[in-house]
């Protein structure tokens, strides 16, 4: 790439297992500083893992994790998290049984994160505010997805990773999703996992593609959607 | 509203009719007599609830099903009734501890040098067994012929006793000399125990704090020996109330540490691997009850005299005269009740309350409820599970061995004082569904009560309304009753009556 742009993200060929099984076997993103991008993929490639393995919880045994130039490959999560990235796993994981504002509060590192974002937060998601005091639990699932984004930006974080945050909603929710995406991306690097093709094409300044656990083609979002031949080859029908 | 009645239809209409069922029992029985079994119910739910509510926390935080945890209860009871009784075996014994822990925690900063330099699994199978056995060797050496009979042998309340102090206690020559043993013995624990650079892992305190803590606790010691024999006079010259607020407050630490001792010894290697986990407590639970046996010796003692407070020998009135009486026992509608088990109920509510606005209150309480539900998702919020873990395990253990100091006047102290305690709050738990505190209250209250009205029917029977007869129960039917109530709630709701669906 001839970009000089400053990767905040650089995943280095990194292989990892569950258990016994070899999940990913090479995979590596570059992440520029203050992009979206966007890992693509089909069900089961590993794009989930992949982004696991950059934080720590499913941690590599090979290859390298550089988060603003250092490597962090090998810590635990928590201290990787603590370090500046947010992470918005899939299916949401709200707090059930804690309110929203609690969801909300459990986030801050320091004393006051959390007032000092509510006003950008409750601007992205201005339901969010309504639903300050319900259970995490009794929110839709709509709601949900917005109270897991949002709860990773109530930290400093400069980096989010955010697991398919289109899954499962209703398209009009989509659309919100997509708005509160861009416009964060304003402030934070963000690296996305979406299966959800033009939401991905719209969204996305790079891609990565992962197939079978190796990182096979990146580049620029522009070029790969008139692409035809790829897509078809790594994505299916688009 | 609606949703509460629609979620738990089953739950509510047996409920309904538990009330309605027990309501008509003790219809026929009178006041006085219904109140004071409900308060001997309370008091045992009490002692339940100390057991039962680290035990449902530890459980909702970290699935870990914790056999031991009746050992922690014992070992409150002992160390409370040593402290409360026998302070000069604490004061011989303590010191020991101190130095033991103190050179652990030091030889942890020497194993994460020595580790990396043993290469290969073979190698560093070797060092483990060497290490092991050096351990071993030297405990045997530090501790042979402690004189821990002696030190046991007392008589209520008087300096020295069965054994005099003066006879009972080794030289000061000789105690520095087990001292200085047992810290060599701590390096190769150390060593064994020292955190490696495994995945979320606890991280080692930076150098200086750790000297620091060791340097005052090996020092701390140091001073117990020292001052032993005026420490001795001094505690017992004491009023036996303040001596009972130290027996708590010491029962309660000790409980904490041996709770993360487990945690850090046993628990934590084997986190994502919980049948490890339960049969390595299910050992302690057995193992634990004989170091408790070899410290404190097998035989029961005697219930331990609860402090003045609770000392006179008359009955109060009411609640305002025993304050100015301090009476043993309090009039209910009638009937004497022992203010001392009044006191059980008074502890088991403020814990109750303590523990549930911690919950709902604090942060830690916030991240823990967070943890019960998602503990991944917590780290990964840059909070530092373990930790959490391990304090929760110190909370969960320090709860239950001062449910075992407080139950030390109600029962006396014997080594197998926990077991039935730990089974009844495992059923209290699986009651009131696991990892849920209210759940965890719940269900002790209701197998408390059952207990207390089971063992009052089959002592005077049961007039079931309509009926003429009086039918009379077998103390089995007062036992079996807590087994049946788990198998009633478990067919109606297999999660427990405030456990989550999976």
């Amino acid at each position: 790439m001839t970009t000089t742009q400053k990767n905040v993200l650089e995943v280095r060929d990194i292989q990892t297992f569950i258990g016994q099984f070899h999940i990913l076997d090479g995979v590596s993103v570059d992440v520029p500083d203050g992009s979206i991008t966007v890992l693509l993929g089909r069900n089961g490639a590993g794009k989930t893992t992949t982004l696991k393995s950059i934080l720590g919880l499913t941690p590599p045994r090979a290859g390298a994790v550089i988060f603003k130039g250092k490597e962090i490959q090998g810590q635990p999560a928590y201290r990787t998290a603590a370090k500046g990235i947010g992470y918005v796993p899939e299916h949401r994981a709200i707090f059930r049984d804690l309110s929203v504002e609690e969801n909300l509060r459990i986030a801050e590192r320091k004393a006051g994160d959390l007032a000092r974002r509510e006003e950008f937060i409750f601007g992205l998601f201005p339901d969010l505010k309504r639903l300050i005091k319900l259970p995490g639990g009794n929110l839709s699932g709509g709601q949900q997805q917005m109270l897991a984004v949002a709860r990773a930006l109530v930290p400093d974080n400069e980096l989010l990773l955010i697991d398919e945050p289109s899954e499962g909603l209703a398209p009009v929710v989509i659309e919100q999703m997509m708005e509160a995406i861009r416009r964060l991306s304003e402030h934070t690097t963000v690296l996305l996992v979406e299966q959800n093709f033009i939401m991905a094409s719209r969204l996305a300044d790079r891609y990565t593609i992962i197939e079978t656990g190796q990182s096979v083609k990146s580049g620029m979002m522009a070029d790969l959607v008139d692409d035809e031949a790829t897509i078809q080859r790594y994505l299916g029908a688009a | 509203m609606a949703s509460i009645w629609k979620n738990n239809r089953a739950v509510l209409i047996v409920a309904a009719l538990a009330v309605v069922l027990f309501g008509g029992m003790i219809q026929s029985m009178e006041p006085k007599v219904w109140v004071s079994v409900m308060l001997s119910g309370l008091t045992l739910a009490s002692l339940y609830f100390l057991v039962a509510s680290g035990l449902s926390l530890i459980f909702g935080l970290m699935d870990v099903l914790n056999f031991a945890h009746g050992v922690l209860f014992v070992l409150g009871a002992y160390v409370g009734l040593a402290t409360y009784m026998n302070p000069r075996l604490l004061l011989n014994t303590l010191p020991i501890f101190f130095v033991l822990i103190a050179a652990v925690m030091m030889a942890q900063h020497v194993g994460r040098a020595f580790w990396p330099r043993i290469s290969g699994k073979r190698n560093q199978r070797l060092a483990t067994i060497g290490l092991l056995l050096a351990a071993a060797l030297l405990m045997i050496l530090a501790l042979r012929g402690f004189p821990i009979r002696a030190l046991n042998a007392f008589n209520l309340t008087a300096v020295g006793g069965a054994v005099t102090t003066a006879n009972a206690q080794e030289p000061l020559a000789m105690m520095f000399r087990r001292l200085l043993l047992l810290a060599l013995a701590g390096v190769p624990i150390g060593i064994l125990l020292s955190p490696t650079d495994r995945q979320d892992e606890v991280p080692l305190r930076p150098l200086w704090q750790t000297a620091l803590i060791t340097g005052g606790a090996a020092l701390l010691g140091v001073v117990l020996l020292l001052v032993r024999d005026s420490g001795e006079t001094w505690m017992l010259a004491l009023s036996p109330d303040i001596r009972f607020l130290l027996a708590l407050i010491m029962g309660t630490i000790a409980g904490a540490l041996g709770g993360v001792a487990i945690e850090t010894a046993l628990i934590r290697p084997f986190y994502g691997n919980s049948v490890t986990q339960l049969v390595l407590t299910l050992g302690l639970s057995i193992a634990g009850i004989d170091l408790i046996e070899a410290m404190f010796g097998e035989e029961a003692n005697p219930p331990m005299p609860p402090p003045t407070l609770f000392g006179e020998n008359c009955r109060s009135d009411s609640l305002i005269n025993w304050f100015s009486e301090n009476c043993q026992s309090i009039d209910v509608l009638g009937r004497a009740f022992p203010t001392y088990r009044i006191f059980i109920i008074v502890v088991g509510v403020l814990v109750f309350v303590a523990v549930g606005l911690m919950l709902r209150r604090t942060r830690l309480g916030m991240i823990i409820r967070a943890g019960v539900q998602d503990s991944e998702m917590v780290q990964a919020l840059g909070i530092n599970v373990r930790r959490i873990f391990t304090l929760v395990f110190a909370l969960g253990s320090g709860l239950a061995a001062m449910g075992g100091v407080i139950a030390a006047p109600y029962l006396g102290v014997f080594p197998g004082m926990g077991a039935i305690y730990q089974l009844q709050a495992f059923i209290a738990v699986v009651i009131g569904g696991m990892g849920s505190f209210i759940g965890a209250a719940v269900g002790t209250i209701i197998l408390g009560m059952a207990r207390a009205f089971g063992d009052h029917f089959v002592a005077a029977g049961i007039s079931l309304p309509f009926l003429d007869t009086i039918i009379k129960g077998s103390p089995a039917i007062a036992r079996a009753s807590t087994v049946l109530i788990m198998a009633l709630v478990l067919l109606i709701k297999p999660s427990g009556i405030f456990g989550k669906k999976e």
